[in-house]
């Protein structure tokens, strides 16, 4: 009896040794995810757009190098403060120069700026959304758990935070937090989170109210299982995929917003986001001054970015919606 | 609904501004007064009388109520920037740009974006639609603006000539002038650009979910019945499937609103066209509170506007909803 109990204890001890064998977690875990990869073709393309961008940064940020107007070999970082390849404001493209997307207006090298660029917007977006989904499904689960006048208070203030044009408030935010001299990149985030959460917590508090009729949420309740068990044990794994289908939508929409709010010259000016780039560009009206190698780097960037997110999204749609895999 | 999302509105838009702690009408008067490079000794006395016409020296709670109560009659009060004209007078010149150029592309694209969806599942087979659709799916994840600038540069490297940016031509005397042919002319070539960028960009959305539904519509039985009752094709498409599938749709319009009221303000600037996005821009640079505040609240109030129209049309669209029941 006694070692019984110690065999259990110990056992209950040594909790992993409950974890199937690693060679069966493969097996039953990760080998099916990749089966099912493959024939989930959106996602892959969105995937491989990710790691092709990531693959770009990576491999610039360690072997990319010039040689500054000090005579200094910079890495990437250097070369975007500005006034470091260039000193007059006379931006240029000369491939056989070294600089193999040329210089801006700032005197910076235009592609280490790209490079800088990418990860600060996507951080702007990650930050963003990941506070947005948070935020929106803290609510949506209170909405729909104690549902009655909470919930009605919170789906009115989420139902008419909807139609308010998002970018028009962000201006304003953006104005009158920081007046004059920009956000930082983290701020610009912050400013951004204001209004990435209506929409996540419109999607998941609907889930929420469909899987909490479900039969074993039901069969939990009825094994006494706590509320908190409930949500975390039985719910968020069902809600996962809808849950990443937000957070990946709300990426690409508040990376949207960054743009939108920092080509209007509200960001952080003086970090080389992409949004940044674009407004310089739009300042300087490079477009007419035939300054076309300073413009698509960006845009170029930022459209397999959206690309990218779009498709992933729809993919993870796919994977939430069962319905939607044999029908299309 | 309507009137929580209006009043959400005029709150956010009278407090925001304020959070900053800025004067911008001492600054503007001070500024005014050194221009002549005599300094007026009265300047503080002055500030003075100004703020207790916008009524700036009152409590706030004051200041709050008085703004909710003339915002809803629409009075917007005075610019501060460029003053003393009106924020409603500065509107009425430029909204019907940002109005005339935001419903046109939007129902176009909505038109042309559900007519391609419904055919593309349709005559599932077609790879001219197929391979038409491909650019139009990619772009349609990319913001308005953005791609506007790129069609501003391929434009530019086609034909110099082509207007890249304003509302019509600049510099002509007399201009604008709505019963001049030239002018008229002048404004459909000058728009044709942002037109273009936005309903191009919108098309995908459409047609996707458009697409989407029409996968489902087909699988319904009364789509079974019509086919074995020998009707033709285009009336089983027309009557049968694009009624159904359209539904969904307006509900989507709805949603679109705020999305394509942002995008285009912000296709304006690029563009430089003459609507609210540029006045907007200026407003914010200038701290000029009033104007800044008449246009978030307009625009605001007229995406809710259109929300609870097309709401309110629903029941036109589908007979099963009556006006009474929900």
């Amino acid at each position: 009896m006694e070692q019984a109990q110690t065999s259990a204890s110990v056992a209950s001890m040594q909790w992993w040794r409950t974890l199937p064998d690693r060679s069966d977690f493969v097996r039953d875990r990760v080998v099916p995810i990749f089966r099912y990869l493959r024939r989930n073709r959106l996602m892959i393309i969105g995937l491989g757009a990710f790691a092709a961008l990531g693959l770009f940064v990576g491999i610039s940020y360690l072997f990319y190098s010039q040689v500054d107007l000090l005579g200094e070999e910079q890495g990437v970082n250097g070369l975007v403060r500005a006034a470091s390849v260039q000193a007059n404001q006379r931006p240029s493209w000369n491939p056989w120069s070294g600089f193999p997307l040329g210089t801006d207006v700032q005197g910076r090298d235009i592609y280490a700026a790209v490079v800088v660029g990418i990860p600060l917007s996507l951080r702007i977006g990650v930050i963003a959304a990941a506070i947005g989904v948070g935020v929106g499904m803290v609510l949506a689960f209170v909405a729909a758990y104690i549902g009655g006048v909470v919930d009605a208070v919170i789906r009115t203030i989420v139902d008419s935070l909807i139609p308010i044009p998002g970018l028009l408030v962000l201006v304003l935010v953006a104005t009158s937090l920081n007046p004059g001299q920009g956000l930082t990149v983290d701020q610009l985030a912050f400013v951004i989170a204001v209004l990435a959460w209506p929409g996540p917590a419109r999607v998941i508090r609907s889930q929420v109210l469909v899987i909490r009729e479900r039969g074993y949420v039901e069969m939990a309740r009825m094994s006494g299982t706590s509320a908190l068990g409930i949500i975390f044990k039985e719910m968020m794994p069902n809600l996962a995929p809808y849950a990443l289908a937000s957070f990946v939508a709300a990426t690409s929409g508040s990376i949207l917003a960054s743009i939108g709010v920092e080509s209007l010259g509200l960001g952080p000016l003086d970090s080389p986001t992409l949004g940044s780039m674009i407004y310089w560009n739009i300042f300087t009206s490079s477009v007419l001054l035939g300054l076309w190698y300073w413009l698509l780097p960006p845009i170029i960037v930022l459209i397999v970015l959206f690309v990218g997110l779009f498709m992933i999204s729809a993919g993870l749609d796919e994977v939430a919606n069962p319905r939607l895999r044999r029908r299309v | 609904m309507f009137v929580v999302t209006i009043w959400m509105a005029s709150t956010i838009v009278f407090f925001l501004p304020r959070l900053s702690g800025q004067n911008p009408l001492a600054e503007k008067i001070y500024q005014e007064a050194q221009q002549g490079g005599y300094q007026d000794p009265d300047v503080a006395e002055r500030v003075r009388v100004f703020e207790e016409k916008y009524g700036f020296d009152k409590p706030l709670w004051q200041q709050y109520v008085k703004f909710v109560v003339e915002v809803v009659q629409f009075d917007l009060g005075r610019s501060i920037f460029q003053w003393p004209k009106s924020v409603n007078e500065i509107l009425a010149e430029k909204i019907m740009w940002t109005l005339v150029m935001g419903l046109l592309t939007l129902v176009l694209a909505f038109l042309i974006g559900s007519a391609m969806g419904a055919l593309l599942e349709w005559r599932r087979n077609n790879w001219g639609l197929m391979v038409a659709m491909a650019p139009i799916l990619a772009i349609s994840a990319v913001p308005f603006f953005i791609f506007g600038l790129v069609l501003q540069l391929i434009v530019f490297n086609i034909d110099r000539e082509f207007p890249l940016v304003y509302g019509f031509k600049q510099g002509v005397v007399g201009w604008p002038d709505w019963s001049d042919w030239e002018f008229i002319v002048s404004v459909l070539k000058h728009a044709i650009l942002p037109a273009l960028s936005i309903t191009l960009v919108s098309l995908g959305g459409w047609a996707m979910g458009m697409r989407g539904m029409m996968v489902t519509t087909k699988g319904e039985d009364y789509m079974v019945q019509a086919e074995a009752k020998g009707l033709p094709d285009r009336v089983m498409l027309t009557k049968y499937a694009i009624r159904n599938s359209l539904l969904p749709q307006v509900t989507g319009l709805t949603l679109a609103l705020g999305l394509i009221v942002s995008g285009v303000v912000l296709v304006e600037i690029v563009f430089g066209y003459p609507g609210v996005g540029g006045q907007l821009l200026q407003a914010v640079r200038s701290n000029d509170y009033p104007t800044t505040q008449g246009i978030v609240f307009v625009l605001a109030f007229g995406t809710a506007a259109a929300t609870l129209a097309l709401d309110l049309m629903y029941p036109l669209f589908d007979p099963r909803i009556k006006s009474d029941g929900t």
